[in-house]
C-alpha cells in the first residue's frame, strides 16, 4: 500500500530553486532513507512534508489526503505527520513525560499511555526527568516518542544521529530503525551519510539537484548505481575505462585487468564502444608479489603508493603499471600482509560489473 | 562525507512559482503599526516645524547660541565618551582577564554606578564640593556615572571571545602588548563601540545633572524654553538639531563598526583562560585605581545623601517626607508598571519578527524602531505636549496616559533587546515541533515560546521599569498637576537647597534601583553568550 506519494514537486527561495520537479513514492510501513549530500534540498523537502513550507508547484499526499496541491493546504497540525528535527528539540521546559504527551489530547496525557510510550523506546521510569538530565541518544528516544504518541501516518527523521558521539550512533541508531518497525510506522530519514542510509534503510531515494536520481534497495543501489557520480557517492569506487567488444562476446566487456562479465540488469552493452566500468575496492584481489608473468590474462601488476589500516580490513592505493594513464586503483583487503608503499603486488578482478556508456 | 559532483547535463527549468508560504500578514500589520507609534514624535517634530515656519526655524538655528550650545554638547560627548571608552575597557580587562585580587566581588561593585540615577550623582558631588560645576564637574560627573555601558559589554565580549586567538598571536612571535592591541582589543571593538554609542546617546539625552552644575547643552536649552510659550519655533530648531546630532552619532558607530564579523572553527566549548599574571606593582596600582573608582562612582553619591540626611537630624527629615515618599513611591510605581507591561507586549511582535523572519521588510520595520534612539526624552515630550496642546486642547497634556505613552516611547528600544534575547532563547523548531503535534500556530506559541522566552520577558520588563523609577527630564514636562513622583520630588527639594529632604529619594531610589540591575546584568550576560554559543 502507498503511505506517501510527491509528484512534480518544485521549490524555489528567491531565485534559487531547491526541488525541481522531484517525485517520490513510499510504500506503508517501509523505512525510506533520503540520501544526499549538502546543500542537495533534503531538509526542504521534509519541510514541505511536514507543511512548514509550502510547495510552488506539484502535489504531497499522504494516504489518499492531499495535504499539499494546486487544490489547498493542509497546516501541519492537522496532517498527522511526526517529526523528529536534528538534535531532538525537546521541550527544555517540559519533564520527559509531558514531553511525550504534548501532542495528546489533555485527558490522554496522563499515565499510562505516556508510560507505555516510553517503556517502547527503553526509558521507563524516567518521565520525570528534565530534557537536560538525559544523554544524546536518550533524548532522541524521547523525541521519538514524542512523535510516535499521536499515530502519525508517517514520521520524518532529520539527520538525527548528527549530533551523536561516533560510538553511540551505531546503537542508537539500532534503537530507533527498531521502534519504528515495531511500532510499523512508515519512517523517512533524511542523511548525508552513506553508511547510515546503507544499513538502516529498506529502501534509498538518492536526492541531487532537487529530484530523486534513484530509488532502490540498499544493495542494489551500491552493485547498480544509476551513474558513475552516484557510484562514488554511495562508496568507495574504481571508475575504470572499457571497451564493448564487437559481436561475439555477449555481456562481456574489456578493461585494464582483462575481460570482466557485465551484471545481468545493466543496461549498457548493446553494442561496441566506449564504457566506464565500475569496480568496488572489494571486488578485486590483491595478490603480493608478481605472479608469473605481468602478461597472464586478467591480472594487472603495479605498485603500492597509500596502504591505510583500519583494524578490521585496509585500504591499499595500487598505482598499475600500465603504459597508457590510467588512474589509481583503490582495493580492499581483510586479513592481509601489511604492505609497504612501493612494493610490486598483482591485481585480479572479480565480476560481475556494472558499465556505462560514455 | 564524499560529495556528488554534478551531472554534466541539467536540463534548463524556469523556477516554477505558482503557490507561496503565506506571509505572516497579521504579524507584519501588527509590527508596522508599532513602528508607526514610534514615529509619532518624530513626525510632531516635523509637523510643528513646519507650523511655526521653516524660516523662523531657521533662523533660531544660525543664532551665535546655537554655535556655544553645539561647542558645549559636543566637546562635553566627546570628553567623556573617551575617557568612559578607556575606564570602561580597563576595569573590564582587569577583572576578566588579570589575577586581579576581589574580580568577582568588583564585577558586581563596576556594574552598581549604571543604578544611581546620573542627577543624583551630580547632586552628591555639586551638594558637597562647590567646584564641581561647569565642564569641568559635567565631565567628571558623567564619566562616573555612565562609564558601565562600556563596562558591561565589553566585560561580557572579553568572557565569550575566543582565548585561542591570544595563544595563537603569542605562538606567532607577537608581543604580549601588541597581542593585546591587535587581538583582544580587536575581539572587544564592538563592544566598546556599542558602549560608546550608548554614552554618547546619554550625554546628548541629560538634563537633570547638567542642570544642577549649570552646565548649558542642547537638552537643558530646549528645556528652559519651554516654559515659555512663545519660544516654539526656537524649541523646534533646537531640538531638529539635537535630533541630528543623535542621528549622526547613529551612523558614526554603525559605520565605524563595519563589517567584521567573528568566525570561530572547532567546537564552541566555553574554554577558560588561565587569567594574566599581574606583578606586583601593577596589582598594587590596578587595585588602588579600581577601589578609588568605585568609591568615587558609588561611594560618593551614596554617602552624600546619608551625611544630609544625619546633617538634617534623621527624625525632623523622617516626619517631613514620610508622606510625600509613600504618595510618591505609589505613583512611580503605577507609571513604571504600565509603561514595562505595554513596553514588553509591544516589543513581542517585532522581536519575533527579527527573530524568526527575514526579508527587507523586517530589516526595514526593525531598523526604523532604532530611530527612537535619537529622540532624547526631552524631544519626545516635547512632540507629545505640542500635539496634545494643539489637537487635544488642554485634555490630554499632562494626564497620566500621555506620560505613560512617552515612558513607552522613550524605552522601546531596550524592551526590544530584551525581547529578542527571550525570543532567540526558543529556538523556532520547537514551534514547528509542536505544529507537528496538532498545535495550532498561536497555540504552539503560548505553549512553548512564551514559557521559553518568560524569563527574559520579566528581565525586559523590569528594565523598562527601573528606567521609569529614575526617569527625570520627561517627567517633569509631562507629570500630571499634583502628582509627584521620586524623582520630580527628588528635584523639586534639591531644587530649593533642601537637601535633607531629597537626600532620603535619591537613596531610595539607589536602593530600588541597584539590586535588581545586578541580576539583570547578570542575566543579559548570560544569555549573551548562549547565544554566542548557538550563533
Amino acid at each position: 500500500m502507498r503511505q506517501l506519494a510527491v509528484s512534480g514537486l518544485h521549490k524555489a527561495f528567491g531565485a534559487h530553486p531547491v526541488l525541481a520537479g522531484l517525485s517520490l513514492e513510499v510504500s506503508a510501513g517501509a523505512f525510506t532513507a533520503i540520501l544526499g549530500p549538502s546543500g542537495s534540498g533534503k531538509t526542504t523537502l521534509l519541510r514541505v512534508l511536514a507543511g512548514f513550507e509550502r510547495a510552488d508547484a506539484g502535489t504531497v499526499a499522504i494516504g489518499e489526503r492531499v495535504v499539499d496541491g494546486p487544490a489547498g493546504f493542509v497546516p501541519p497540525e492537522r496532517r498527522k505527520i511526526g517529526y523528529v528535527p536534528q538534535e531532538g528539540a525537546l521541550f527544555p521546559h517540559l519533564t520527559v513525560a509531558s514531553n511525550v504527551g504534548f501532542g495528546l489530547p489533555a485527558r490522554e496525557r496522563r499515565r499510562p499511555r505516556t508510560a507505555e510510550l516510553l517503556d517502547a523506546v527503553g526509558l521507563s521510569g524516567m518521565g520525570g526527568r528534565y530534557p537536560h538530565q538525559l544523554s544524546g541518544g536518550q533524548q532522541q528516544r524521547v523525541a521519538l516518542a514524542r512523535a510516535l504518541a499521536i499515530q502519525p501516518d508517517v514520521v520524518l527523521l532529520d539527520e538525527p544521529f548528527a549530533s551523536l558521539d561516533a560510538h553511540l550512533r551505531a546503537s542508537v541508531r539500532a534503537d530507533v530503525h527498531g521502534i519504528c518497525k515495531a511500532a510499523g510506522t512508515t519512517a523517512i530519514l533524511v542523511t548525508h551519510d552513506q553508511d547510515e542510509a546503507l544499513s538502516m534503510a529498506d529502501h534509498i531515494a538518492v536526492l541531487r539537484d532537487g529530484r530523486i536520481v534513484q530509488h532502490a534497495a540498499p544493495q542494489n543501489l551500491y552493485r547498480m548505481p544509476a551513474d558513475a557520480a552516484l557510484a562514488s557517492f554511495v562508496g568507495d569506487a574504481n571508475l575504470l575505462d572499457g571497451q564493448l567488444p564487437d559481436a561475439g562476446a555477449p555481456r562481456m566487456v574489456e578493461t585494464i585487468l582483462g575481460r570482466l562479465p557485465l551484471e545481468p540488469y545493466c543496461s549498457a552493452g548493446a553494442g561496441p564502444g566506449p564504457v566506464t566500468v565500475l569496480l568496488r575496492p572489494e571486488q578485486l584481489e590483491l595478490i603480493p608479489g608478481t605472479v608469473g608473468t605481468a602478461s597472464e590474462p586478467g591480472t594487472l601488476a603495479g605498485h603500492v603508493v597509500g596502504y591505510e589500516y583500519y583494524g578490521h580490513d585496509a585500504v591499499v592505493r595500487v598505482k598499475p603499471d600500465c603504459t597508457s594513464a590510467c588512474p589509481d586503483v583503490i582495493v580492499r583487503t581483510v586479513g592481509g600482509p601489511q604492505l609497504a608503499v612501493g612494493a610490486a603486488v598483482t591485481l585480479r578482478a572479480r565480476g560481475p560489473v556494472v558499465a556505462w556508456s560514455r | 562525507m564524499k560529495t556528488m559532483p554534478a551531472p554534466v547535463a541539467q536540463s534548463g527549468l524556469a523556477p516554477v512559482r505558482a503557490r507561496r508560504t503565506p506571509r505572516p500578514a497579521a504579524l507584519l500589520t501588527i509590527c508596522a503599526l508599532i513602528a508607526a507609534l514610534l514615529a509619532v514624535p518624530l513626525v510632531f517634530l516635523i509637523i510643528e516645524s513646519r507650523a511655526a515656519g521653516w524660516s523662523a526655524v531657521a533662523e533660531q538655528i544660525v543664532r551665535p547660541l546655537t554655535g556655544t550650545l553645539l561647542w558645549n554638547t559636543v566637546r562635553l560627548t566627546v570628553v567623556v565618551t573617551v575617557l568612559c571608552a578607556i575606564l570602561g575597557t580597563a576595569t573590564a580587562w582587569l577583572v576578566e582577564r588579570t589575577d586581579l585580587p576581589g574580580r568577582r566581588i568588583f564585577a558586581v561593585l563596576l556594574v552598581i554606578p549604571l543604578a544611581i540615577p546620573d542627577f543624583v550623582v551630580s547632586f552628591g558631588w555639586s551638594s558637597l564640593f562647590v567646584w564641581v560645576q561647569g565642564f569641568r564637574g559635567a565631565v567628571l560627573v558623567m564619566t562616573l556615572a555612565v562609564y558601565p555601558l562600556v563596562y558591561l559589554p565589553v566585560a561580557a565580549s572579553l568572557r565569550g571571545a575566543d582565548p585561542g586567538q591570544e595563544e595563537v598571536a603569542r605562538s606567532l612571535g607577537v608581543g604580549r602588548v601588541r597581542t593585546f592591541v591587535r587581538i583582544t582589543l580587536g575581539q572587544a571593538r564592538g563592544a566598546i563601540l556599542g558602549g560608546c554609542l550608548l554614552v554618547a546617546l546619554v550625554l546628548l539625552a541629560e538634563y537633570g545633572a547638567f542642570e544642577m552644575l549649570g552646565y548649558q547643552t542642547f537638552t537643558t536649552e530646549i528645556f528652559t524654553n519651554l516654559q515659555l510659550p512663545t519660544e516654539v519655533p526656537t524649541s523646534c530648531a533646537l531640538a531638529l538639531v539635537l535630533v541630528a546630532i543623535s542621528l549622526l552619532v547613529l551612523a558614526g558607530e554603525a559605520r565605524w563598526r563595519g563589517r567584521g564579523r567573528v568566525a570561530r572553527s572547532g567546537p564552541l566549548t566555553a574554554r577558560v583562560m588561565a587569567p594574566l599574571h599581574l606583578g606586583r606593582g601593577a596589582r598594587a596600582v590596578s587595585l588602588t585605581g579600581v577601589c578609588l573608582l568605585i568609591a568615587l562612582a558609588v561611594g560618593l553619591p551614596t554617602g552624600a545623601s546619608i551625611y544630609w540626611i544625619v546633617e538634617g537630624g534623621v527624625p525632623s527629615v523622617s516626619n517631613s517626607v514620610s508622606v510625600s515618599m509613600l504618595s510618591a513611591a505609589w505613583h512611580t510605581a503605577a507609571y513604571g508598571v504600565s509603561a514595562a507591561a505595554l513596553d514588553t507586549l509591544l516589543a513581542l511582535p517585532l522581536a519575533v519578527l527579527a527573530i524568526r523572519h527575514s526579508g527587507a521588510v523586517r530589516l526595514f520595520l526593525e531598523r526604523s524602531t532604532y530611530l527612537v534612539l535619537a529622540m532624547p526624552g526631552v524631544v519626545i515630550a516635547l512632540a507629545l505636549t505640542y500635539f496634545t496642546e494643539q489637537y487635544l486642547g488642554s485634555a490630554g497634556y499632562q494626564t497620566a496616559p500621555l506620560l505613560v505613552l512617552c515612558y513607552t516611547i522613550m524605552f522601546f528600544p531596550l524592551a526590544l533587546v530584551g525581547v529578542k534575547a527571550a525570543i532567540a532563547r526558543a529556538p523556532a523548531s520547537f514551534d514547528e515541533v509542536a505544529r507537528s503535534l496538532g498545535h495550532s500556530r498561536l497555540a504552539a506559541f503560548s505553549r512553548v515560546t512564551l514559557r521559553l522566552a518568560a524569563p527574559g520577558l520579566a528581565a525586559a520588563f523590569c528594565l523598562v521599569f527601573l528606567e521609569v523609577i529614575t526617569e527625570l527630564t520627561a517627567t517633569l514636562i509631562l507629570v500630571p498637576t499634583g502628582v509627584q513622583t521620586l524623582a520630580t520630588q527628588f528635584w523639586q527639594y534639591q531644587s530649593s537647597l533642601s537637601y535633607a529632604q531629597a537626600a532620603p529619594f535619591a537613596l531610595v531610589m539607589i536602593a530600588v534601583a541597584a539590586l535588581p540591575s545586578v541580576v539583570l546584568g547578570r542575566f543579559f550576560n548570560r544569555s549573551a553568550q548562549a547565544q554566542g554559543l548557538d550563533a
